[in-house]
């Protein structure tokens, strides 16, 4: 398979000369917003079908549900397209896959990368930006949720098509609310409320057994990214990498030390389980009912709704303070169209397909299927949809999250080539805060003092 | 397929010199291309920077071996790796000793008990450590489970920084008694019984005969496994996976983890920190052994 | 190297029909050791017991705080979920094969080497030997990014050729077996060429059949270190499909849908060969085992 796929990156090179793209590998692209798009007619002149082998790191429930959508478009296109989705493991695995597939100039048409890989892509200089494909054909994008559209686009521009995306939530054991005497109509809306809430949520048994806990998340460091985005502030400089290559990070500030301390002290005045890294764990915790609030990204509602044994409820993502003006990030993970080594009809089907996923109805169907946020607005006037919000009304809270964030730098997210080490290192901060090694404006800071080498050979590595 | 070499004596020579060669040529194939040669490349890759997609750019010398030296958080590294290797050789070594001593009394179901300590050679690492994610599970932990109905705890046995590397250890420990039970019940068994009787008509018993007779004749065993119990400690890396991911707070981040951390996780493909942090991996498993077989090896007794 | 450690080079340990044992003298000494021994035998069991017991415990027994300790009834749901939640068959059969390849392949690679070392002229002798030795030194964490790296690049990620071909050969196979071959009789070997037996006749219809001991306690090292490799599968393979029993279970402990009784039913699965051979063949398996300790 890596054979034929070389050779055929061989015979297609005489195709790169429509790319206005840097090939080399060196890594030099830039923003890469300057390259050109091939146009449309490059798929009509193809003789034969057309490969696009597509590289994704979907599982389980939501592997099938791209199979059933990939097979759709393979048949709408029979003859003339034909797309190959291969599971290349873990988001991490796949990059890291990808990167092997670079040095030996064997990459993908099209590649599915996560929201944190988004800075890589765009210097690996191995990619056209959406928005080329956009501009050449005059296809409109003011259907892509505004937000999503935000985190995916540099000076304006969307350099890939968002396509699984999740937002985050607070959940509710409206059980617990109701025996504390509270109404779960009455979510917290603060950081304070929540931790008020927690108090009282938190339930001791008559030996002193903590047997449930008022709050409960993952450190996961993508809550403190939220968390920061809601009070409006930023997570690296040059305006979250928007507005020029980020240098240095920003969420050593008095924000984020409050947001950390805030998460610490409720652990260790014993209103918060702390249950590790484990994503799963945090969610078997709140699913058996010793969590009583609960942060965790839509894409688990209808796993809760399913396993839990009593009623789900859902409130925005909370803000840290009365007066915050940000809104929640958004997650998970976008499609790029590979340009150096493939021809202009590929990169066309690439493109087809893509404009093919984010259709108002693939979205719906990929929404129902798998439990992730549409990217298309329109995807939630599709009948199927709004049959499925009703089932699970608790969804609509991300829909209205969603409606009522400002797209702004904050939240965009930020754009760092070195993102996933610097969600480990707030991690490694929320850690240290807790365990009361350190204030946590200490660990931030000595967070952010050990990532900055990481930076600074990243960028002196895309010069 | 070579045949039956010609029975005269000259070609004969020749032909088994190409023969030898022929015999050797798939081992030395395969340890050239899979230890000689990547040994070489980890010290070409730890003396390299990286471009985007992990490929070495440019020359930097020591530079990583130096950033190793200057980091606080790789100091911390060995630190753990160093009480790691004390945290699961003493106490695996000691147990499993204390056990087979113990099983040499001649009290009813010994052969039983046996065979029930080898049980957790059964387990491998990554089964074993599965098994004790489910015991030490923070959210519905069988051991807090178990505290619970004695009204103590909980314990954050792999989410508090100041027991993970104690639970992870624990976990090993247990995992490799059953190696270490049947390695010593074998060497025991080796003891001749004459020994055993004539220093009995002398009097010695109990804890007596342990310390002066049988000990000292498990020593062959005995340095064996310290001396495998050292080095599968320095090279442990799936119950770390597993259980911890060098957490919480780097706790548990081995000089082994740290090599899969900087080289495949968090999308880092730093091979050449990862490859500096590789070659002191390599010194200090042949340091360790070196002291050990200079020190240790000394005071064993060979029968 | 410590030729002199017990290993199958040695002879195997006589074992007399009936060891006489102490007996402890006085009754507390009795009770003391027998306390001492019921509180280890409790402790180290206690896993062994949990992971049968909870891969039969319904998910509200095992997944409610506090656990259960004993099923009160017993489901078999959770091996079927198990195996439903990751594709436990394919990567059972995974393990099998690539154990199997790598046992097959290190007997046959140590066996013809051991013999080049022994019975036939090999130039610089002392410096090839040497050299083999010498990789014995190099653990393999400390070498695994440039084969990653080797075998990536040769396309042979998520393989099975990428997961069995860095460990082809050893020089720890080659060393144990030219100790046993060293110890093979010289009459036997002069009576074999007198009735003109060749080298390939003589490895294979003498040397080899004589060695049937050495070479199934190093089969049962090797297939073992192979099973239970988790460090090189969890790198070079990428897709459930092409991972290795060892790998599976730990995607089984982190998958979304997994209670503890599910990760426990795959643990028993897991376990099944290995336990057997704890049980039943302890005793090969000590051979086995001290196979190592020539190391």
């Amino acid at each position: 398979m890596k054979k034929s796929a070389r050779a055929l990156a061989a015979l297609l090179v005489s195709g790169l000369a429509l790319t206005a793209c840097s090939s080399g590998g060196s890594g030099s692209g830039g923003s890469g917003s300057d390259a050109a798009a091939p146009a449309a007619s490059a798929l009509d002149q193809a003789s034969g079908v057309t490969t696009v082998e597509f590289w994704h790191s979907m599982t389980g429930k939501n592997a099938e549900a791209l199979t059933a959508l990939v097979d759709a478009f393979n048949a709408a296109h029979r003859g003339k397209i034909e797309v190959k989705p291969v599971f290349q493991g873990s988001y991490d695995d796949l990059v890291a896959k990808y990167k092997a597939s670079v040095q030996q100039k064997a990459t993908p048409a099209l590649v599915q990368v996560y929201d944190i890989g988004t800075r890589f892509m765009i210097d690996s200089g191995q990619t056209v930006p959406a928005q080329a494909f956009a501009d050449r054909d005059g296809y409109p994008l003011d259907d892509l949720q505004p937000n999503i559209r935000n985190y995916y686009s540099v000076g304006g521009r969307l350099a890939s098509m968002p396509f699984n995306s999740s937002v985050p939530l607070l959940y509710l054991n409206t059980d617990a609310f109701a025996e504390a005497g509270l109404d779960p109509a009455k979510p917290p809306a603060t950081l304070a409320e929540l931790g008020d809430l927690a108090r009282k949520l938190t339930k001791k048994d008559g030996s002193g057994q903590t047997v449930r806990y008022g709050f409960g998340a993952a450190v996961y460091g993508w809550f403190v990214e939220e968390l920061l985005a809601e009070s409006g502030s930023l997570y690296c400089d040059a305006d979250n990498g928007r507005t020029g290559k980020a240098s240095k990070v920003a969420f050593d500030s008095a924000k984020g030390a409050e947001i950390v301390q805030w998460w610490a002290d409720l652990v260790k005045g014993g209103y918060a389980a702390n249950t590790g890294w484990q994503t799963t764990d945090a969610q078997a915790a709140f699913k058996a009912g010793t969590v009583a609030m609960h942060l965790e990204s839509t894409g688990v509602l209808r796993g809760y709704t399913e396993a839990a044994k009593f009623t789900v409820g859902t409130a925005p993502f909370p803000r840290t303070a009365a007066g915050d003006q940000g809104g929640p990030v958004i997650g998970g993970a976008s499609l790029w169209i590979s340009g150096p080594g493939h021809s202009a009809a590929q990169q066309r089907a690439a493109w087809e397909l893509e404009k093919f996923l984010t259709a108002p109805d693939q979205q719906a169907a990929w929404h129902t299927g798998t439990g992730y946020f549409p990217v298309n607005t329109k995807a939630l006037d599709v009948a199927a949809d709004q049959q499925w919000v009703a089932k699970y009304p608790q969804f609509k809270t991300a829909i209205d999250q969603m409606a009522a964030t400002k797209p702004t730098p904050a939240t965009a997210g930020c754009l760092l080539g070195v993102m996933p080490q610097a969600r480990k290192g707030v991690e490694t901060a929320v850690e240290q805060t807790v365990s009361g090694a350190k204030s946590a404006q200490q660990a931030l800071a000595d967070a952010a003092k050990e990532l900055q080498p990481a930076i600074d050979a990243y960028n002196s590595a895309v010069g | 397929m070579p045949t039956a070499p010609p029975p005269a004596a000259r070609p004969r020579r020749l032909g088994e010199h190409g023969l030898a060669w022929a015999f050797l040529l798939p081992s030395v194939v395969v340890l050239v291309l899979f230890v000689a040669y990547p040994l070489g490349r980890t010290l070409y890759l730890s003396a390299h920077a990286n471009d985007l997609f992990g490929a070495p750019s440019r020359y930097v010398g020591w530079k990583h071996y130096a950033d190793l030296l200057a980091s606080a958080e790789f100091r911390d590294t060995l630190l753990t790796t160093a009480l790691f290797v004390l945290f699961t050789v003493v106490p695996g070594v000691l147990g499993a000793l204390a056990l087979v001593l113990l099983l040499e009394n001649r009290i009813r179901g010994v052969r039983l008990l046996r065979s029930a300590f080898a049980l957790p050679f059964a387990f491998s690492v990554a089964s074993a450590s599965v098994v004790f994610s489910v015991f030490y599970n923070p959210a519905s932990g069988v051991l807090n489970g178990l505290l619970s109905r004695l009204h103590l705890g909980p314990v954050g046995w792999l989410t508090d920084s100041r027991y993970a590397l104690l639970s992870v250890a624990a976990a090993t420990v247990w995992m490799n008694l059953g190696y270490n039970v049947l390695v010593l019940s074998a060497g025991i068994g080796s003891i001749p019984d004459e020994i055993t009787e004539a220093a009995r008509l002398d009097g010695a018993s109990g804890l007596r005969l342990a310390r002066s007779v049988t000990v000292p004749l498990l020593g062959p065993s005995l340095f064996f496994l310290v001396v495998v119990s050292t080095v599968n400690a320095l090279q442990s890396f799936g119950q770390i996976h597993v259980l911890t991911r060098g957490g919480p707070d780097g706790a548990t981040r081995t000089l082994v983890y740290s090599v899969y951390q900087k080289a495949f996780a968090y999308g880092s493909s730093d091979f050449g920190t990862a490859s500096a942090q590789a070659v002191v991996l390599l010194v200090v498993v042949l340091a360790c052994t070196a002291l050990q077989f200079g020190v240790l090896e000394r005071k064993v007794h060979y029968a | 190297m410590t030729a002199t450690l017990t290993g199958p080079t040695a002879p195997a340990p006589a074992r007399p029909a009936r060891r006489r044992r102490p007996r402890p003298r006085t009754l507390l000494g009795r009770s003391l050791v027998h306390l001492l021994l019921l509180g280890a035998a409790l402790t180290v069991l206690f896993p062994v017991y949990y992971v049968f017991a909870g891969a039969f415990m319904r998910p509200d027994e095992i997944a409610s705080y506090p656990p259960a300790l004993v099923p009160h009834s017993l489901t078999g749901r959770n091996f079927s979920g198990a195996v439903h939640a990751v594709p436990l068959a394919r990567q059972y059969a995974n393990s099998v094969l690539v154990a199997g390849a790598v046992t097959a392949a290190q007997l046959l690679t140590s066996v013809l080497a051991a013999y080049a070392f022994v019975f036939l002229p090999v130039r610089a002798r002392r410096v090839v030997f040497g050299a083999f030795l010498a990789t014995l030194m190099v653990p393999w964490e400390a070498v695994v990014v440039p084969n990653y790296l080797t075998l990536s690049g040769w396309g042979l990620g998520n393989t099975y050729f990428g997961l069995v071909l860095p460990f082809l050969a050893s020089a720890f196979g080659t060393f144990l077996l030219r100790q046993s071959f060293r110890q093979f009789p010289a009459e036997l070997r002069d009576a074999a060429r007198i009735d003109g037996a060749g080298h390939w006749r003589f490895l294979w219809r003498i040397l080899v059949p004589l060695s049937r001991p050495t070479l199934a306690a190093l089969a049962v090292y090797v297939f073992l270190s192979a099973w239970n490799q988790y460090f090189w599968p969890l790198i070079i393979t990428r897709t459930a499909e092409m991972q290795t029993l060892q790998i599976g279970l730990s995607t089984l402990r982190d998958s979304e849908m997994a209670d503890p009784g599910l990760i426990l039913a795959g643990v028993v699965l897991s376990l099944l060969p290995t336990l057997a051979l704890v049980l039943f063949g302890q005793r090969f398996l000590v051979r086995g085992l001290t196979t190592g300790a020539v190391r």
